[in-house]
């Protein structure tokens, strides 16, 4: 899908907003594949994203500074591969806050432009 | 196909197009997805799910993702293409070091010309001043045809060369010598080129 500067793509958005309600049931961080099954129950949907899109839109909101991310921690991992830990930043909790209210997500830089 | 030699295939497309990556990237990319194959399966298996089924999930989450995939590729490419805040720094260090070579040469090569006739004729002999004055108007010379061919400059470069230019256009009054005091009129026009050029330069990057 091609994007229009400036703006979220409708799975950005859908990543903020899943991230904003796993935050309200108390889970601060996630990690890929809980998000992506997250998703899939939000949406009643059968499949779960694709690792490609995945990745990739986290990776671009953690560049627009919406979501902030870190390995776990090696004491965790229990003989399983540690896995990247993400988080709303403040900037991501707001507009994902915008996208619940239904509101046209507004440009990053208007977004950006506004106090903490 | 169990679900672990699925994950194995997932596992050496992720490390083909992250190769050639800078290593804190590709090796990100390589242990997330891990991470996201082992949690696909526990999960999965937790649930009943069966193994052709779990096999199956995992390569259509690839096989729907490889567009994305290439995309992610291209775009880290250029990433990494791009130069460091350091190369830009030492690009420009040396596009300086060169231009000030340049000028150095010109105005040595220049001055020999007086040099010569002094310490060879009787009648024309030009004084320590003549040539450091001659050194400085030359070199601002110099360096106005630098910043004009590489279409740089600023509003304090312009200052300082039109300063040198009215002190030339003085001298030469003085010295009742009108080539000094063309050479005082260029500067100046020059200084106000470059000037104005600076001055509408952020604008026009604004639009």
């Amino acid at each position: 899908m091609r994007r229009k500067p400036g703006t979220l793509l409708p799975l950005e958005t859908e990543i903020l907003e899943v991230a904003q309600s796993m935050l309200r049931s108390g889970q601060a961080t996630f990690h890929g594949f809980g998000l992506a099954h997250a998703m899939r129950d939000q949406n009643g949907s059968r499949s779960l994203t694709s690792h490609g899109t995945l990745y990739k839109a986290l990776g671009r909101l953690e560049e627009l500074g919406l979501l902030s991310s870190h390995w776990e921690d090696a004491a965790a991992v229990e003989g399983r591969p540690r896995r990247r830990l993400y988080a709303l930043t403040g900037e991501g909790a707001r507009v994902a806050e915008r996208a619940r209210a239904g509101k046209t997500v507004a440009p990053l830089a208007q977004l950006t432009s506004e106090p903490a | 196909m169990t679900p672990e030699r699925m994950a194995e295939l997932v596992a050496r497309w992720v490390r083909f197009y992250t190769r050639d990556l800078p290593e804190p990237v590709a090796q990100r990319r390589i242990d997330e997805i891990d991470a996201d194959l082992h949690d696909h399966i526990a999960h999965e298996r937790a649930n009943g799910a069966g193994e052709p089924r779990i096999a199956i999930g995992i390569a259509s989450r690839m096989a729907r993702g490889l567009a994305a995939d290439a995309a992610w590729r291209g775009h880290q490419s250029k990433i990494a293409a791009r130069p460091s805040t350091r190369e830009k720094t030492m690009k420009v260090s040396r596009s300086v070091y060169r231009s000030a070579v340049r000028v150095a040469l010109g105005v040595a090569l220049l001055l020999l010309v007086p040099l010569v006739v002094t310490l060879t004729s009787d009648g024309e002999a030009w004084s320590a001043f003549d040539f450091v004055a001659a050194g400085v108007f030359l070199a601002a010379i110099g360096v106005v045809i630098e910043l004009a061919v590489k279409r740089v400059g600023n509003l304090t470069l312009a200052l300082g060369i039109a300063v040198v230019g009215v002190l030339a256009g003085v001298a030469g009054e003085a010295d009742d010598a009108p080539g000094l005091v063309l050479l005082g009129l260029v500067l100046i026009v020059s200084a106000c080129a470059l000037g104005l050029r600076a001055w509408t330069r952020p604008a026009q990057h604004g639009r």
